[in-house]
C-alpha cells in the first residue's frame, strides 16, 4: 500500500506551467455565489480557494465565502491557508483588492475552541482504539480506525486519514465492510484531486461489491425451498440490486476522474456518459462533484474525441446524462451547435464560459487542451465535404482571421488530421487527390525491393551464425550455442 | 641452403601434379624447413622471380614462396613488387584454394610491403586482383575483402573497392578462408559503408552500416556501435529522418546510442536548426574525434532541404520569402539556390513564377514496363533462390535433428518415432507451404 501524498494537492495544477487568469465581465459571465451553493464541505473551500488563484478579481467575494465555509468545518488551519491564497491574489497584477483588514475579522474564538474540541476529539478516538486493539474485537478495532479516519479528515490531516482507513482494512470482516473503507478512500482521494491512485481504488471496491453481491446470494439461497421465501429473496435481491447500483454510479464516476485527470479524454467521456442518475451519486453530488460538472466535463470529452454519430448515439440519446445536461443549459446550447455544425457559436460559447471551466477544480489544467481538441475535430469536419474551399469562407464560419486560419489549417495538416494542401497565394485549400493505381504500384516495387534486401540481410546473418562468426564477449567466454542460433535464424528468414 | 631451394624448384617444375607440389610444400614444413622458402637459388637467382614466368601453372608454389618471402623480415629481401602484382593479376584460383591460409598470409603481407616501401595506396590493385580471383564468385566473404577495403579506406582510394562492394556478401565458406572471424566480417562492412559514404552513395552506405550494426553477437561490439552513429547519421543527411532498425538489433546498442549526444543531435533534426549548431558547437570535439564531424556538416547543410521537402505536403503554392522565413535561410536567392537544385536533383517537383511563387506539384508516379518486369524478375529469383534454400535447410542435418528433437512428444511414441519423422517427407509439404507463404507476405 503506497501512500505517496502530495503536499501540494492545494495548488492547482495549471499553475505550475503557467498561470492561468481568469477575468470575470461582460464576455464571461460567472456567478460565484450560484457556482458555491451547488457544493458543500470540504469541496467548496477548496473550490473557492481555487477561485481565488485563477480569478483575482472576484477574489474578494470569494474570501467571504470561504470565511463562511470554515466556519462550518472543522479545520482552522485552512486560515492560514486563505490569507496565503488571498495576499497572493492581490499581488497579481492589475488587480485591486481591498486588504483584509476590510474584510470581515477573524474569529478567533472559534479557532481556539474548535483547536480544543479537536484534540478532545482526537484524544477521545485514539484512547478507544488502544482499548479496542488490547480487548483485540477486531470489529470495534475497525470502526475505531474509521472513525479516527473520518475525524483526520475533517480536521485537514489527510495523510493520517487516509492511514487510518487503510489500516482499517486489517480488520474488515465482510467485503461490505471493505466496499466501506474503498468508498472513503475514495472520497478522500477525489478531494485531493489524487488521480492516480483513484483506479486502484476502484479496482477494490468492485472486487468486493462483486464479493458482497455473491455473499449475500449465498446467504438466500438455502431458505430457496417453496414458492413464499424465493419472493423474499427477491425482494431482497431487488434492494441489493438498487444498493448495488448506488455504489456503482460512485465508482463509475470515480473511475471516469481518474480517467479524466490523466488526459484519457476518450474513456472519461464514455465513463462519465455511463454514470447512473444524479440520485444514484448520493450526497457526493454536493460532497465532491455538481452534475453540472458531470455534464460539462463529460460533454467536453466527448466534444474533444468522439466522432459525430457517437456523439448523437451517446449523449444526445443518453435520457440519464440528458438530465445532467439539463443542470447546464449552455452545454445543451453547445450540443446543438456542434451537431449543426454552427462552430462559430461552439467556439464563442467556449470561450464565454472559460471562466467557469478554468474555476473548475479538476477541469482547470484541461481547458486549453481540451478546447484545443474541440476546435481541430471541428475544423477537420467542417473541411470534410470540400475538395477545394476558400480559406476566407472557413475563418468566416469560424470567427477568425484567414492568417489564424491558415495556421491552424497548417498544423493539422503536419500532424496528419487533415489530408489537404494549403494555396498559400490564392488562400484556398485544396482535398489532396491521390492517384493510388500509381501508388499501389510505387508501394508494390518499394516493399519488393526492401524484402529483397531485407532476404539478403538475414541470409548473411544466417550464414555468419552457421560459421560461428558471432561477436563474442572480450573474455571470450561463449557457449556452444550456435546450433540454436543458426537454427532460430532460419525462422527468422521466413517471418 | 641454396641446395635446398634448388632442388625445391626442380620438384616443383618437374612435377605436373598439383597434389604432389603440395605435398612436397608439406613435407618441408613439417621437417621445419620452412626458410628454404626464402633463400635464393645456387646459381644467386630468385626463385620467385624464375616461377612467375609460368604463373598460372606454379601458382601453388609461388604462393608459398611468395607469402613467406614477404613476411620474412630481415633474413631475406622481399620479393620484387612486379612478381607480386604479376601473381595477384594471373594466378590460378584453383591452385590457391588448396592452401587458404598461405593466401591471407600474403593479402597481409601486400598490406605491410606496400606500406613499407611507402605508398600503401599500392597495395589497392594487387589486393583487387587477389579478391576478384580467388573465391567463386564475390558473393563470398574472405579473410582479404576485410584487408583490401581498410587499405582503400586508409589510403581514401574509393572507387577501386567499388566493384567489390557492389555484390552484397551472402555466402561464408570456411573451406575458403578458415581464419575468418567476426572481426572481418564487422570491419568489412563498416568500411564498406565507410567508402559508400564517402562517395555519397547513401543507400548502399546505410545498408552496409546496418550489416555491421545488425550482425550478430551476444555482446555489441565498439565497431557497430560507431557503425549505428554512422548509420544514423547517413539516414539524416539521405532521407532526412532515421529509419527502424530491425528486430535482431542488439537492445544493448540501441540503449547505448540513446544516450549519446547523436540521439540529442537527431532530436533537433531538421527543423531546429539553431539547437543543432549550438549542439555541435558544444560537442565539436566528439564529433571531431570520432571522425563524424564531416558527415554531421553534411546533415546541417542538408536540413533546409528536408525542411523544405515537408512544406510540400502541407502548401501547393508558397511565396519564396515564406519558404525562406520557414526554413531558416535568410536570403530568397539562397533559397531559390536550393530548390533549383533540389528540382534539379529530382527531390521536388515544382515550378517557381516570375512574381516568386512557388507552386508545388506532385510528381506522377511513372513506371515503365521494363522496370515492372524487372521487379518481377528480381522477385521470381528471389523466390527460386527461397525455395532452393528452404529444401538446403530441410535437409540438412542441423535442421532435422532439431525437428525430430522438437517434435519427440507429438509424433507416435516409441522408438520408432523419431525415425519416422525423419525417413519420411511428413514435414516437407508444410514446410514449402511455409516458404511460399513467405515470398508473398
Amino acid at each position: 500500500m503506497d501512500i505517496d501524498r502530495s503536499d501540494d494537492y492545494m495548488q492547482p495544477p495549471a499553475q505550475a506551467s503557467k498561470p492561468i487568469i481568469a477575468v470575470v465581465d461582460d464576455a464571461h459571465p460567472f456567478d460565484l455565489e450560484g457556482y458555491i451553493s451547488n457544493y458543500t464541505g470540504r469541496t467548496a473551500i477548496d473550490r473557492l480557494l481555487h477561485v481565488m488563484h485563477i480569478c483575482p478579481g472576484i477574489a474578494a467575494e470569494a474570501y467571504q465565502l470561504c470565511l463562511q465555509h470554515i466556519h462550518q468545518s472543522r479545520d482552522p488551519s485552512l486560515y492560514s491557508l486563505l490569507f496565503q491564497t488571498y495576499e497572493a491574489a492581490s499581488g497579481t497584477p492589475g488587480v485591486t483588492l481591498p486588504p483584509m483588514s476590510e474584510l470581515s475579522q477573524l474569529d478567533t474564538k472559534w479557532v481556539d475552541e474548535t483547536v480544543a474540541k479537536n484534540q478532545a476529539d482526537r484524544t477521545k478516538l485514539e484512547v478507544e482504539l488502544k482499548t479496542y486493539t488490547n480487548n483485540m474485537i477486531k470489529e470495534s478495532i475497525r470502526m475505531a480506525h474509521r472513525d479516527l479516519g473520518d475525524h483526520y479528515r475533517a480536521t485537514g490531516d489527510f495523510g493520517t486519514s487516509l492511514k487510518h482507513y487503510t489500516k482499517s482494512r486489517e480488520f474488515c470482516t465482510t467485503s461490505q465492510h471493505v466496499l466501506d473503507m474503498c468508498m472513503s478512500i475514495l472520497e478522500l482521494l477525489i478531494e485531493q484531486r489524487n488521480y492516480s491512485h483513484l483506479t486502484t481504488y476502484v479496482f477494490k471496491a468492485d472486487a468486493a461489491l462483486d464479493a458482497a453481491s455473491a455473499a449475500a446470494a449465498n446467504s438466500n439461497a438455502p431458505v430457496q425451498g417453496g414458492t413464499a421465501p424465493t419472493v423474499t429473496a427477491t425482494a431482497n435481491q431487488k434492494k441489493k440490486s438498487a444498493d448495488r447500483e448506488v455504489v456503482q454510479a460512485k465508482l463509475d464516476l470515480a473511475s471516469a476522474l481518474a480517467q479524466f485527470g490523466a488526459s484519457n479524454y476518450e474513456k472519461a467521456a464514455h465513463a462519465f456518459l455511463k454514470i447512473g442518475s444524479a440520485k444514484e451519486l448520493g450526497d457526493w453530488t454536493t460532497k465532491l462533484v455538481s452534475p453540472g460538472d458531470i455534464a460539462i466535463y463529460g460533454t467536453l470529452c466527448a466534444l474533444a474525441t468522439f466522432s459525430r454519430a457517437t456523439i448523437k448515439s451517446k449523449i444526445l440519446e443518453n435520457s440519464v446524462f440528458g438530465v445532467y445536461v439539463e443542470q447546464e443549459p449552455y452545454v445543451r446550447e453547445l450540443l446543438e451547435a456542434y451537431m449543426n455544425s454552427n462552430f462559430k457559436v461552439v467556439l464563442e460559447l467556449l470561450n464565454r464560459y472559460s471562466t467557469r471551466h478554468y474555476i473548475d477544480v479538476h477541469l482547470s489544467p484541461h481547458v486549453n487542451e481540451l478546447t484545443t481538441l474541440i476546435r481541430n475535430s471541428a475544423v477537420v469536419l467542417y473541411f470534410k465535404p470540400f475538395a477545394t474551399i476558400k480559406l476566407d469562407r472557413m475563418s468566416a464560419a469560424f470567427g477568425w482571421t484567414v492568417a489564424e486560419t491558415e495556421g491552424h489549417i497548417v498544423n493539422l495538416i503536419q500532424s496528419g488530421a487533415i489530408q489537404g494542401r494549403v494555396d498559400s497565394e490564392n488562400k484556398i485549400l485544396h482535398a489532396k487527390k491521390t492517384d493510388y493505381r500509381g501508388e499501389l504500384f510505387a508501394r508494390a516495387i518499394k516493399t519488393g525491393s526492401d524484402i529483397q534486401a531485407t532476404n539478403r540481410k538475414l541470409l548473411l546473418r544466417m550464414k555468419l551464425q552457421q560459421a560461428d562468426l558471432i561477436v563474442k564477449a572480450p573474455k571470450g567466454q561463449q557457449g556452444g550455442g550456435s546450433l540454436t542460433d543458426a537454427s532460430h535464424s532460419m525462422f527468422m528468414v521466413g517471418e | 641452403m641454396a641446395q635446398f631451394a634448388d632442388n625445391l624448384i626442380n620438384q616443383i617444375t618437374a612435377t605436373r601434379s598439383i597434389s604432389a607440389v603440395h605435398s612436397v610444400f608439406k613435407t618441408f614444413i613439417k621437417e621445419g624447413h620452412e626458410n628454404v622458402f626464402t633463400a635464393m637459388l645456387s646459381n644467386g637467382q630468385d626463385p620467385v622471380v624464375y616461377l612467375s614466368q609460368d604463373v598460372a601453372n606454379h601458382t601453388l608454389g609461388l604462393l608459398f614462396l611468395l607469402s613467406s618471402r614477404i613476411h620474412a623480415h630481415n633474413t631475406a629481401p622481399l620479393p620484387p613488387w612486379q612478381v607480386v602484382s604479376q601473381f595477384c593479376a594471373q594466378f590460378s584460383p584453383e591452385q590457391a584454394r588448396l592452401v587458404p591460409e598461405r593466401v591471407t598470409k600474403l593479402a597481409k603481407g601486400i598490406q605491410r610491403y606496400a606500406q613499407q616501401s611507402g605508398n600503401p595506396a599500392l597495395a589497392v590493385t594487387p589486393l583487387q586482383h587477389l579478391i576478384q580471383r580467388y573465391p567463386p564468385d564475390l558473393s563470398y566473404l574472405t579473410t582479404i575483402h576485410s584487408i583490401f577495403l581498410m587499405t582503400c579506406v586508409t589510403t581514401r582510394n574509393f572507387t577501386p573497392a567499388l566493384p567489390i562492394l557492389a555484390v552484397p556478401i551472402t555466402n561464408i565458406d570456411l573451406s575458403l578462408s578458415p581464419d575468418l572471424t567476426y572481426q572481418d566480417n564487422l570491419i568489412y562492412h563498416y568500411t564498406g559503408g565507410i567508402a559508400l559514404a564517402a562517395l555519397k552513395k547513401w543507400s548502399e552506405a546505410e545498408e552496409y552500416f546496418e550489416i555491421c550494426v545488425t550482425s550478430p553477437g551476444n555482446h555489441p561490439a565498439a565497431l557497430q556501435f560507431e557503425a549505428l552513429k554512422k548509420l544514423r547519421l547517413v539516414q539524416i543527411i539521405s532521407k532526412g529522418e532515421v529509419g527502424q532498425l530491425p528486430k535482431y538489433t542488439s537492445s544493448h546498442l540501441i540503449r547505448l546510442f540513446r544516450n549519446s549526444v547523436y540521439a540529442q543531435f537527431l532530436k533537433h533534426y531538421p527543423q531546429n536548426q539553431t539547437a543543432l549548431r549550438e549542439l555541435v558547437a558544444k560537442e565539436k570535439a566528439v564529433f571531431a574525434s570520432e571522425k563524424n564531424l564531416g558527415l554531421i556538416n553534411q546533415a546541417i547543410a542538408r536540413a533546409p532541404r528536408w525542411v523544405l521537402k515537408k512544406l510540400t505536403a502541407t502548401y501547393v503554392t508558397l511565396h519564396l520569402s515564406d519558404i525562406a522565413k520557414r526554413v531558416g535561410i535568410e536570403s530568397e536567392d539562397e533559397v531559390r539556390g536550393m530548390l533549383l537544385s533540389m528540382i534539379e536533383s529530382g527531390e521536388l517537383t515544382a515550378h517557381i513564377s516570375s512574381s516568386n511563387t512557388v507552386t508545388f506539384t506532385d510528381p506522377p508516379p511513372s513506371f515503365t514496363k521494363a522496370e515492372v518486369d524487372d521487379v518481377l524478375r528480381k522477385a521470381q529469383d528471389q523466390a527460386r533462390l527461397m525455395s532452393l534454400l528452404d529444401a538446403e535447410v530441410g535437409r540438412s542435418k542441423e535442421f532435422l535433428n532439431k525437428v525430430s528433437k522438437g517434435h519427440d512428444n507429438w509424433g507416435p511414441s516409441g522408438p520408432g518415432g523419431i525415425g519416422m519423422g525423419m525417413d519420411e517427407d511428413v514435414y516437407q509439404p508444410a514446410s514449402m507451404g511455409w516458404a511460399d507463404e513467405t515470398m508473398f507476405s
